[in-house]
């Protein structure tokens, strides 16, 4: 057994905390925890992180709250892909597609691949329309970027292509300005960087 | 064994903003156990041999009447041995290689073997220290102390040598050291016998020696504890401005501490009989708001892996001045007591480098300390030296002869303390 101090140090002493040394009073201020060794042991407690997305997992919670991973589905090789997305301001001014701005605050957003096909684009919230598994439609969002702009497929062999879906604006490659030929696979490399939008650039990385 | 009891003075009462933390933490031993069945201590001897000793001839004769008489309080079961001191250490018993264990026969034997003594050669007292340690690492396990003599300075050995002995003995023996005379450096013996936690003092006549060793052996043998360590924990964000000891004599330990943990450290008090100390602790925290009580440290006498005493020292933050600027009567006592000790070491430096003023100024103001705490033992020894028109306001005048003895008495005796008494505070 262990008390809690008035600053929320768990302590071993009962007179004054233990690592702060802050009077603990006898009273009713006193909140008696059990020991944390104990917390970790119980079966129920133990946080085992997502193979997916690595987040804790709540409890024994079915599925992943951060990813929506099934804990009870055949375990699988976690993707060794991802792909990071962030607001590319050199692309921005290469492109310099008029009557829109460059966003102020951009965070960062990761993706894991999962095997086949994941879709970029901008959902539109419509409960009958499933949104594509990369879905930029968050704000700050890109007005380039189509509704469904284009795939990151991984195949079985393991290679990684990204296919444009015939978007409006298209989807570029690293520092080619033309833009990829629609619908048609092209392979990608650790690192590469697809273009889409008018700032977007997604890269595809090896984890 | 030993039941060790704490008591703790301070004011916890500290003004707002105040980060400073002072306590003065009382342990006493009751002894039990007397030592009386208790063989596991080993002892050793060591004795200049060098030169000096044999002029006069009596120096030499008494130091040998005097370990005789050492020998003989050493009680049965207890490894004993002697060594003897010149430019190198040898040992003269047992003489091969390691410690005999205490019976009527080889207490004899031991003595007899005192017979072959000369004086002849340097000294080198590290190395008389390097071999002690090399004797009593044959009988792991054992508590151990030796007594050393010496009538001369270190001269056969480099002052860098002898700490980095000190350094590596890092006090696994006890020592306490003696010097015979008013050849030998009070500051080189006081550092050895600090290294090692044990006493130092002055032995002005040679037949004075064996009376001496007699007190320091059977002290040695009323000895009831193994080491003991003073452990001392602080809250998260505190540090030590100081621990020392500060009774019986002033003994710094600040620098002998040794880390537990991120928040706990030893600092070492070697053995215990039927005795009491005290410790000033100094710690300095962060600190807190009005109302706000805290746990500044917890002092505990710990030996082996057992706690043996806790004490603890608080900090409460208030903003009633009456409460937070009385000063506690012991901290204040030992505060003087500790600058008595520097008055008289630094003002007898500053005498014997021919600074006049500054010998006055610091021997007056050691005056002044000494009649208000009455430390009459101190002030004795103070008016060998300076001759005292005003104890009150500290006015003397230095004397012009002063005897050496007197001198290096004063010296070696300034870190002597007294309790607090009626005429303090």
């Amino acid at each position: 057994m262990s008390v809690v101090c008035p600053r929320g140090h768990q302590s071993e002493a009962t007179d004054y905390c233990d690592q702060c040394g802050a009077l603990i009073a006898s009273g009713g201020t006193t909140q008696v925890l059990p020991a944390l060794e104990e917390a970790d042991t119980s079966p129920a407690a133990r946080r085992e992180p997502c193979p997916a997305c690595g987040a804790a997992r709540s409890g024994d919670d079915r599925y992943c709250e951060s990813c929506g991973y099934d804990f009870l589905s055949p375990p699988q090789s976690p993707s060794p892909w991802e792909a990071i997305v962030t607001a590319d301001r050199a692309q921005f001014e290469r492109l310099a597609v008029a009557g829109v701005s460059f966003p102020a605050d951009y965070p960062e957003r990761r993706f894991v691949l999962a095997d086949g096909e994941n879709r970029i684009g901008r959902s539109r919230g419509h409960p009958d329309e499933p949104a594509p598994e990369i879905d930029l439609a968050a704000a700050p969002a890109d007005p380039g970027v189509s509704r469904l702009h284009a795939t990151l497929e991984r195949r079985d062999d393991g290679a990684i292509v990204v296919r444009d879906l015939g978007s409006t604006n298209g989807t570029m490659l690293n520092d080619n300005p033309a833009p990829i030929a629609p619908r048609e696979a092209i392979p990608l490399a650790d690192g590469d960087r697809v273009h889409v939008g008018a700032w977007t650039t997604i890269t595809v990385r090896k984890r | 064994m030993s039941a060790f009891t704490t008591e703790c003075y301070q004011n916890e009462y500290l003004p707002l903003g105040a980060s400073e933390v002072n306590a003065i933490v009382t342990v006493t031993s009751d002894g039990a156990a007397g030592g009386t069945n208790q063989p596991d201590a080993a002892e050793i001897v060591i004795l200049d041999t060098s030169g000096s000793m044999g002029v006069p001839r009596r120096k030499l004769e008494s130091a040998r009447e005097a370990t005789r008489v050492a020998i003989d309080c050493i009680r049965d079961g207890v490894a004993f041995g002697v060594i003897a001191g010149t430019e190198i250490a040898r040992a003269v018993y047992p003489g091969d290689g390691t410690l005999v264990t205490a019976s009527p026969e080889m207490r004899a034997e031991a003595k007899q073997a005192l017979r072959r003594l000369e004086a002849k050669g340097g000294t080198a007292i590290g190395s008389w220290l390097t071999l002690a340690g090399t004797l009593f690492a044959t009988w792991p396990e054992r508590s151990c102390h030796a007594i050393l003599l010496t009538d001369g300075e270190n001269q056969h050995e480099t002052e860098e040598h002898l700490a980095a002995v000190l350094s590596e003995l890092d006090g696994r023996f006890q020592c306490d050291c003696r010097g015979v005379g008013t050849d030998w450096r009070v500051s080189e013996l006081r550092r050895v016998a600090s290294a090692l936690l044990g006493s130092v003092d002055i032995i002005a006549e040679p037949e004075d020696m064996a009376e001496d060793f007699r007190a320091l052996m059977q002290t040695a043998m009323g000895k009831s504890t193994g080491n003991v360590s003073l452990r001392l924990w602080m809250p998260q964000g505190s540090s030590v401005a100081f621990v020392r000891q500060v009774a019986p004599t002033i003994e710094e330990l600040t620098g002998r501490a040794v880390q537990v943990d991120p928040r706990t450290a030893d600092y070492p008090t070697a053995t215990w009989g039927r005795e009491s100390r005290d410790y000033h602790i100094c710690i300095n925290v962060q600190p807190g708001e009005v109302g706000d009580e805290m746990l500044a440290g917890r002092v505990s006498l710990v030996e082996g892996d057992e706690t043996r005493a806790t004490a603890l020292v608080k900090a409460i933050w208030t903003d009633d001045q009456q409460l937070s600027t009385h000063i506690n009567r012991e901290v204040a006592h030992y505060t003087g007591q500790a600058e008595l000790a520097d008055c008289i070491q630094e003002g007898l430096e500053a005498r014997k480098e021919g600074d006049l003023a500054t010998a006055t100024f610091k021997l007056g103001r050691a005056v002044k300390l000494a009649a208000e705490s009455g430390n009459d033992g101190t002030m004795k020894l103070l008016q060998a030296v300076v001759e005292v028109d005003d104890a009150a306001t500290g006015t003397i005048r230095l004397r012009h002869d002063v005897a050496t003895v007197d001198e290096m008495s004063l010296d070696t005796r300034s870190t002597i303390t007294v309790r607090v008494g009626p005429g303090a505070g």
